[in-house]
């Protein structure tokens, strides 16, 4: 085989040099439209090059064996027995693999790739032993190739990316080094009363905020800021009560505090959950308030990159109790309450100008939360002085380290920090044109930390430290697999673990997959592979979705819900079909609504059973992948199915081919989402593609754009309207418009009545779920997606995972110990 | 109104101050900058980028007849004040740059095959004419977004083909441009500059040894990184220098940001009034505007109305009589910023020229009809910058000249000896300079 590939050089024509028996099966079934004066699709055998040693020719040839494979071509009408199609494949595959073969073993199955700005940040916090530096927003944003951002092809490299690279680490080593000879002092502050909040009044009428003695409003007469009676002021009676959630412009928090430095801070507070009733009159709550705090500074205007969730979640029970959390500030910062799912007075656009409207209590009363006092203590000081960060650095050599014998400590610290810092060891002369660069420094008396951090500077942007680089032993086997689980760097124990020993791969593994930096690999992998980082990108239409409008507190939960059942899938080692078919879900009370499944108490998400014959369970009907997919505004089928099949099943709707005549869609006259699909498939250039996704996209239409139920969709014209206020006080009126109908045929011919029928066809084939979770795992880890001589391979992986029905950690075990992920190591 | 006791009466002072006329400098504009190094002693030329991934609705906007005596199309009535001081064309496009939305990426590389794994872009014009420019102002170039997804798209990029991202901020482009760091601000930078130079240099010579390690996909991964090192220490020296130079003093308070993705037009109005501060104190000579359609989600369309879809999903309008008729305010809309733009420029006088007159202002996209996704026939602008204007040039809308033609033109115009770029055939020889 190798000999033959050698043998056919550059530029000549496939037919001349293709074996012959392939070359009669490509005669006899695809020659008929693919040659000639205009060959279809631009593709022409007679002078198409079969140097499969040239990666775009082989790119090329691959792409035709995987038309041939999915049956996509010969296209309908021209019949290839299926003794023919396997022919032709069993005679190109072999060929195609052996070239692929001879490329990795030539160049390595995939480059070196380079940190992404959430890796070069986590790494960084790792090694300096900072949990809250913040650096990734001073690096340019990746690029994103294979749905990740970390394919190897698109971490590219530029002046701006390094200078950022520069700028970056230098931040981080400045924030490391202390310079004070004690940490900085602790402000205790403590407050109640009138200055449990800024002003008198909150945006958004009184019924937003207002203080209360005796489960009574004060100074509730009108709705301007008369001051308190003094004696009120300081009363340690008086409470806070709040009762809307924050949306600009709001500016809650207590006054005259504001952290002199950045750090951790304890709050603590007395507070109890409240119902208000007509009249500015309050009661104890009958069950819990959510709410988090919110860091920022102390001024009128949202600033949104500035305000962040901090301390968790707290829930409010009635009855007055204390509290406390911790939270990260920066200096100059706040804490802010942030009650959540609660109204959001806004101004009302449509009405008057600049008239707020507190929307109608629901029954029973509105909750809230009555603060009595709060204390900030902080910044609570770390366990010793100087810090470890600055250990990290200088060892014990002190604040303003000035050591007798500088050259000899600087090659000391220097080896010390590279040892910390890279993974495996640096070679000695790398290691001596760092200690240069220093000594340099100190031959021009800089001052010795200065000089230190300069030499760090550099190691932490150089080739050394930037590039992760193919498995070829322990140390670039621990980077792969903890850059792969944990988005971060190896700890020490994977870094001498002897992972070249199944067992001991195997159990460090399920280290770190049990380990808290997992939350990374879960976050940023559903970040990309679902869009989930795009959930907050639109917001629903809010003159059909009124109940939605600024409900950050079901956006929030609807995250959780998916990170939550993800990492399940893993942790539990859940079968591949869960993906799309499980009789569990994960809610809180917010989600229970949502869903309108039985209620459940508490904003904590956990796993619930579903009923029997539930549409819920798996991530086509979670809201967070319903509300990805649905553009915000309206649901679409033809975007959903497009997602899904691409996604979830493996197998993306293919760009259109280049040459073939742009065909103006014309809408018009379709009403309906049907009428609009029934086109589609009017075109046979259009039906070729869209009937493998549009059915699939219709089974989702019983999902509205945030995933609840629906059996009739909204409109604005025709129908039965309903009108009301949202909480956010403005008036809505939609109407109820025609009838969901969510039945379907797939490609293949198999109908569905709705969503339950789809779910169980998809859970049906669970190998390519898992082929195509264990595609994601590859280009994730790896950096370099599934080339066609790992196929095979993964192959092999769920052949080992069929059996227990392809469960997710198996399929990640099946990677981490497979070729594709290890190398070829001997 | 129901006033919020400890919220201002009304929301940020957004933009109020770049609103109206234009901002005025505190010194005499341009006459403070004398340029840091040497040049010829022409008048400076500029140049300001704008583009729309998404394009516009192309029957609007194509005028029918060729040449001067042209009727205005629609959406150019809304430049008709200006109508000496522009050409429009129509017949461009980049030779063989297909792909739809992937083609984003390519309105000023005409690098082909953008839907292709493994497709590697080409440097952009605004690089290759900064390039040749060399660092005559503080900014080579600015590259600037709206709604910009900054990892993915740009019209910008290095001879490597690497995305340089756009900046979208712009409180942030104003502090680059016009805050002045005190004395010992601009003594510690140029430190620390200088510590830079040597940390470039061992990382330098660190790769050079790294590199012989290496199998060709590494390498070419290095490659860049090489290029990378030696192109910041290049723009150490300048930079350097540029750091002793005062920045312009701006008299006006630093812009407010918008980054609601709603505040469409808004944010464009901003940028574009950053873009004429950028170029009105001469912190550049090149600006390059994305605005990036393409991500934009259900935006406000006006006043009184939220458009229906997202921006992408309007384009693909199917001809609905809605969807057209809300796209059609979408482009108005924005010509009417362009003529803005194009007044601002013309009421600022450089040595007795008006700056437009100086000021190249390109409006374009890589889409010629977003609704079926079509790269060819785009929509072309040209005002200002020293050219004979007035005219419809027109080329085949079957077989389309190379956009890369205009660039060709406009880098001459800047005084660039180029005569080629890219894919280009020649210069567009109907478009003459003044």
């Amino acid at each position: 085989m190798r000999t033959l590939i050698i043998s056919v050089s550059l530029l000549v024509p496939a037919f001349a040099q293709m074996p012959s028996g392939l070359k009669n099966s490509i005669d006899q079934a695809c020659l008929a439209c693919h040659s000639g004066k205009a060959p279809r699709g631009g593709l022409d055998f007679t002078s198409l090059s079969f140097d499969l040693g040239d990666r775009a020719t082989r790119e090329r040839w691959i792409h035709i064996h995987d038309r041939v494979e999915k049956r996509e071509m010969p296209p309908k009408g021209v019949v290839l027995a299926p003794a023919d199609r396997s022919a032709l494949l069993g005679q190109l595959a072999p060929l195609l693999r052996q070239a692929d073969l001879a490329d990795v073993a030539k160049n390595g199955r995939g480059p070196m790739r380079r940190l992404n700005r959430d890796e070069y940040e986590q790494n960084l916090r790792d090694i300096l032993q900072l949990s809250h530096l913040d650096i990734r927003d001073m690096l340019p944003e990746d690029r994103e190739a294979h749905h990740f951002n970390k394919a190897s092809e698109s971490l590219d490299m530029s002046r701006v990316q390094l200078t950022a690279y520069l700028d970056a680490s230098e931040a981080a080593l400045r924030q490391a080094m202390v310079t004070t000879p004690a940490p900085p002092a602790v402000t205790r502050f403590r407050t109640f009363g009138r200055n449990l909040f800024p002003a008198l009044r909150s945006t958004g009428t009184l019924h937003s905020m207002f203080f209360i003695k005796d489960n009574k409003g004060v100074n509730v007469a009108d709705e301007r800021s008369t001051p308190l009676p003094k004696e009120l002021e300081e009363d340690p009676a008086l409470e806070m009560g709040l009762f809307r959630s924050p949306g600009w412009p709001y500016g809650a928090f207590p006054r005259g505090f504001a952290a002199k430095y950045a750090g951790d801070y304890r709050v603590r507070f007395s507070a109890r959950a409240v119902l208000q009733h007509p009249g500015f009159v309050v009661s104890d709550a009958k069950q819990a308030v959510p709410m988090t705090f919110r860091s920022r500074r102390p001024t009128n205007h949202d600033i949104a990159e500035d305000v962040k969730s901090v301390g968790g979640i707290l829930e409010i029970q009635p009855g007055a109790k204390v509290y406390e959390t911790t939270v990260a500030l920066l200096a100059g910062q706040t804490v802010e309450y942030g009650l959540l799912g609660l109204p959001v007075p806004q101004v009302d656009a449509e009405g008057k100008s600049g008239s707020y409207r507190f929307p109608p209590f629901p029954p029973g009363g509105q909750p809230g939360v009555a603060f009595n006092w709060i204390e900030i203590e902080g910044p609570i000081p770390p366990s010793a002085w100087p810090p470890p960060s600055h250990h990290v650095l200088f060892d014990d050599l002190g604040v303003s380290p000035n050591p007798a014998q500088p050259k000899q400590e600087a090659s000391r610290l220097l080896r010390r920090f590279m040892q910390l810092a890279a993974v495996g060891p640096v070679p000695e002369k790398a290691g001596r044109m760092f200690e240069q660069l220093v000594f340099a420094r100190l031959d021009r008396k800089e001052p010795f930390a200065d000089a230190m951090l300069a030499g760090y500077q550099a190691f932490l942007c150089s080739d050394l430290f930037l590039y992760m680089r193919e498995p070829t032993d322990n140390f670039t086997i621990a980077d792969r697999l903890s850059h792969f689980l944990t988005n971060s760097r190896p700890d020490p124990k994977l870094l001498n673990s002897q992972l070249r020993d199944p067992a001991t791969l195997h159990r460090e593994t399920d280290r770190l997959i049990d380990s808290p930096g997992f939350d990374r690999f879960v976050k940023n992998f559903t970040g990309y592979w679902l869009n989930l980082r795009q959930l907050r990108k639109d917001d629903p239409d809010k003159r059909l979705y009124p109940e939605y409008q600024l409900d950050e507190y079901l956006v929030d939960s609807l995250e959780r819900q998916t990170l939550a059942f993800f990492t399940a899938m893993v942790r539990d080692n859940l079968p591949v079909r869960n993906l799309v078919d499980a009789d569990f879900i994960y809610l809180n009370e917010r989600l229970a609504r949502h869903y309108q499944l039985d209620p459940v108490l508490g904003s904590a998400i956990r796993k619930v059973a579903l009923p029997e014959g539930s549409p819920l369970g798996g991530l086509l009907t979670q809201g967070a992948i319903l509300k990805i997919t649905a553009n915000g505004t309206s649901t679409s089928p033809v975007l959903r199915g497009a997602w899904i099949m691409d996604r979830i099943l493996g197998d993306p709707p293919p760009p259109p081919p280049p040459g073939v005549p742009a065909v103006e869609p014309d809408i018009r006259g379709a009403r309906t989402i049907r009428d609009l699909l029934a086109m589609h498939t009017k075109s046979s250039t259009c039906a070729s593609c869209h009937a493998k996704f549009d059915p699939v996209g219709l089974a989702l239409e019983n999902f509205d754009v945030m995933g609840h139920w629906r059996t009739h969709y909204r409109g604005t014209a025709e129908g039965e309207r309903v009108s009301g206020i949202d909480h956010t006080g403005h008036d809505f009126s939609y109407t109820v418009a025609g009838a969901v109908d969510a039945s379907g045929t797939l490609v293949d011919g198999r109908r569905f009545r709705d969503i339950r029928d789809l779910k169980a066809m998809f859970a049906s084939d669970s190998r390519q779920l898992a082929r195509n979770l264990l595609h994601q795992f590859t280009v994730y880890a790896t950096g370099t997606p599934v080339r066609f001589s790992d196929r095979v391979e993964v192959e092999k992986m769920l052949d080992a995972c069929a059996a227990d029905g392809y469960r997710t950690r198996d399929l990640m075990q099946a990677l981490v110990h497979s070729k594709v992920f290890l190398g070829e190591l001997k | 109104m129901t006033k919020a006791p400890h919220i201002a009466a009304r929301p940020l002072p957004r933009r109020s101050f770049l609103r109206g006329a234009g901002v005025t400098l505190a010194l005499p504009m341009l006459e403070c900058m004398s340029p840091l190094f040497a040049q010829p002693a022409a008048a400076p030329r500029r140049m300001l980028i704008v583009a729309n991934n998404l394009g516009v609705l192309p029957k609007l906007f194509f005028p029918q007849a060729a040449g001067r005596d042209y009727e205005l199309s629609p959406y150019l009535t809304a430049l008709s004040e200006f109508r000496t001081d522009f050409t429009v064309f129509s017949g461009l496009s980049h030779p063989g740059v297909t792909g739809g939305h992937s083609a984003d990426n390519c309105l000023l590389t005409a690098a082909r095959g953008a839907f292709k794994s493994g497709f590697r872009n080409s440097i952009s014009f605004d690089q290759f004419a900064a390039e040749k420019l060399g660092q005559v102002t503080r900014f080579p170039t600015l590259n600037l977004g709206i709604n910009i997804d900054k990892g993915n798209r740009s019209l910008s990029w290095t001879r490597d083909g690497v995305l340089l991202p756009a900046e979208d901020s712009a409180p942030k482009l104003y502090e680059r441009m016009f805050v002045q760091g005190g004395k010992e601000e601009v003594a510690e930078q140029i430190h620390r500059l200088q510590g830079r130079g040597s940390i470039l240099d061992v990382l330098m010579d660190e790769t050079r040894r790294f590199s012989r390690q290496l199998g060709a996909d590494d390498k070419a991964r290095l490659d860049q990184y090489v290029t990378s090192v030696r192109e910041v220490e290049e723009r150490l020296q300048t930079a350097r220098a540029w750091e002793l130079k005062p920045k312009p003093v701006a008299t006006q308070p630093p812009p407010a940001d918008i980054q609601d993705k709603k505040l469409f037009f808004e944010k464009f109005d901003l940028m574009l009034s950053m873009a004429q501060l950028a170029l009105e104190s001469d912190s550049t000579r090149i600006v390059t505007l994305m605005a990036d359609a393409f991500v934009t989600p259900v935006f406000k369309l006006n006043e009184k109305e939220n458009s229906t879809e997202t921006y992408h999903g309007l384009t693909h309008h199917g001809q609905a009589h809605e969807k057209i008729r809300q796209l059609q305010e979408v482009d108005q809309r924005q010509m009417t910023l362009l003529n803005k733009t194009l007044a601002g420029l013309a009421s600022r006088k450089e040595n007795g020229e008006r700056l437009l007159d100086r000021t190249m202002v390109l409006y374009g996209s890589s889409m010629g009809d977003a609704n079926i996704h079509d790269n060819t026939n785009l929509p072309i602008l040209l005002a200002g910058g020293g050219f004979k204007h007035g005219q419809h040039i027109v080329f085949k809308r079957d077989n389309n000249a190379p956009l890369c033609n205009l660039y060709v033109s406009m880098m001459q115009r800047m005084g660039i000896d180029a005569a080629a770029f890219a894919s280009s055939s020649g210069r567009i020889s109907d478009l003459e300079m003044t």
